[in-house]
């Protein structure tokens, strides 16, 4: 093997922290999009037509543009927000980019599914819009807001290891200079392996802390 | 008292205008119990929506107490809304929280002190009969028991309204009997004005003081639930009345009854008030000579009055049935001809 135990360390770490960082960025900005994208709906809380239409049509073109690409894409953009355009850094803000849209999706598709009649009763009771949204309709999607969000997070574990091909660090870069362009076919073989048991992990985490908060 | 004055509700569906409401005029007064009896389709919905502006009147105005709701801001219309009570037919309650925080929400939404809401939310739960079910989650109740929920949450905020939409139609008879008399001791005890809309008669003739019938977004009849009952006028509203109080004859026994040779008239005669309590059948039989058979009878309560409904055959020469008939109809009686030999 062409790389020792403490590569594989730095490159481990360097994937956490990529996928946390860029997670935490892509929540923030998603649970945003995602909560606007449903009360702006047609006859949701905060109805606004030229608001819902806008949201979405610039969230279908972050969602449709590659990964790959987009991390070039952007490439002019990150220099100025991190200063460089390399390394694990670098690699947050398309990550962000990338998932900050797909985690609204995804958030705003658990909200939705909230049943219709909770809103009216919280509407009934004189609930306020912003009391209807933290008081109802995040606790009854919790649940299933957090298996979205775990979802999201193995896709940027996935996403993060293609990072690498750009320079970011982390396990897909190892795989890719080492197991791939210098045919080291067992660095390959642990890395891939170590983001299996990564994503095994968070997927179990995931199930088991949406159990926990179904009912609270 | 909740007025409505001219509502109306104009959905737009695709290029179709759909007239959900069209100029409604009913009053319900302080601390009755109104019922709105309609299809599917017939605009209840919509109507008790405008009440709490669920839904926004197209034009026309909602007063309560005077008051016009479509005048006021959104700040207003909350703080009206937590004078309004509503219960749903689904019940509409959060899955993710306890029994008791279900019940607490509104108090919650008011920012009431934590031990203020554990006193009243113990002393709602004793009143619907549930305090042992405080840390219950509502998927481990019945039906029955959810709604008991809703119930309790939309007491509260202390409401002088309270809003029931449909809500005993997902509930089996049972059950439906028991949110019924819970909903009647609320209108008594704290005399709460109650505006319930369903599709069951039943439920209009086990609670309500006047009922409105809907149809095609218009009241076609409204009344006390008494006069609507016993004299019904439009055909929708007899089809509901019959619903509950099943007074036709089967129509073999009908056609078995025909036959110009029994030489026999069918009448309905329909006793309410004191004329229930009296022997007219044999005072007539005796009086005129004439054979009286009894085909059907049943009484019932009607917001607390005795009501009494006979099918009644009647077998003697047609000049002694006629006097007996106008005998009969000089009581608190009132007589309707099924089948006539004579004519």
């Amino acid at each position: 093997m062409l790389v020792d135990n403490e590569q594989i360390l730095e490159a481990l770490w360097e994937t956490i922290y990529m996928t946390g960082v860029a997670f935490l960025f892509s929540l923030i900005i998603g649970f945003v999009l995602g909560l606007l994208l449903v009360v702006t709906r047609k006859g949701h809380l905060l109805e606004n037509e030229p608001v819902s239409k806008v949201l979405n049509v610039i969230i279908n073109i972050f969602r449709s543009v590659p990964f790959i690409i987009l991390m070039v894409a952007i490439i002019p953009l990150t220099r100025i927000i991190v200063g460089t355009s390399i390394g694990t850094a670098a690699a947050i803000v398309p990550l962000v980019f990338y998932a900050g849209p797909y985690i609204a999706r995804l958030i705003e598709n658990s909200l939705l599914e909230v049943d219709k009649g909770v809103i009216e009763a919280a509407q009934a009771m004189g609930a306020s819009p912003f009391q209807i949204v933290f008081r109802f309709l995040i606790p009854e999607a919790l649940s299933s807001l957090v298996l979205a969000l775990t979802i999201a997070i193995v896709g940027l574990i996935g996403a993060s290891a293609m990072a690498g091909a750009i320079g970011g660090g982390g396990l897909g870069d190892l795989a890719i200079t080492y197991g791939y362009q210098r045919f080291d076919t067992l660095v390959m073989f642990v890395t891939v392996a170590i983001l299996v048991v990564l994503v095994q992990g968070v997927q179990s985490g995931g199930n088991l802390l949406s159990r926990r908060v179904r009912r609270r | 008292m909740i007025q409505f004055e001219g509502v109306t509700k104009t959905y737009q569906s695709g290029k179709q205008e759909i007239h959900a409401l069209n100029g409604i005029d009913l009053t319900v007064e302080t601390g009755e119990i109104f019922g709105v009896i309609g299809f599917s389709g017939a605009g209840k919905s919509s109507l008790i929506r405008t009440v709490n502006l669920l839904e926004r009147p197209s034009s026309g105005h909602v007063l309560i107490n005077g008051k016009d709701i479509s005048t006021l801001s959104a700040k207003e219309i909350r703080k009206t809304r937590k004078d309004i009570g509503m219960i749903f037919q689904h019940f509409n309650l959060l899955n993710s929280k306890t029994v008791f925080h279900n019940v607490a929400m509104p108090l919650i939404l008011a920012n009431t002190p934590k031990n203020k809401i554990k006193e009243q939310v113990k002393e709602l739960l004793d009143f619907v009969g549930l305090s042992d079910q405080a840390t219950k989650y509502p998927d481990q109740l019945s039906g029955g028991q959810k709604q008991r929920i809703g119930i309790a949450r939309a007491l509260a905020t202390n409401p002088s309204v309270l809003l029931c939409d449909e809500a005993t139609s997902a509930l089996d008879p049972q059950t439906t009997q028991s949110i019924l008399e819970l909903l009647r001791r609320i209108n008594r005890e704290y005399n709460i004005t109650i505006l319930l809309i369903t599709h069951e008669m039943g439920v209009i003739r086990e609670i309500c003081d006047k009922v409105a019938v809907l149809e095609a977004g218009k009241v076609i009849e409204q009344g006390t639930v008494f006069e609507v009952f016993t004299n019904p006028q439009q055909p929708t509203t007899q089809r509901f009345v019959r619903s509950v109080m099943n007074d036709e004859l089967p129509e073999s026994l009908l056609k078995q009854l025909q036959n110009p040779s029994r030489k026999n008239s069918i009448y309905r005669i329909q006793f309410t008030g004191t004329s229930v309590g009296q022997p007219l059948m044999s005072r007539i039989s005796r009086k005129y000579q004439l054979d009286l058979n009894v085909l059907f009878g049943n009484i019932t309560e009607l917001q607390g009055a005795p009501y009494g409904n006979l099918i009644v055959e009647f077998t003697g020469p047609a000049e002694e049935i006629k006097k007996a008939l106008a005998d009969i109809q000089e009581g608190n009686v009132n007589v309707e001809e099924v089948l006539n030999y004579a004519s």
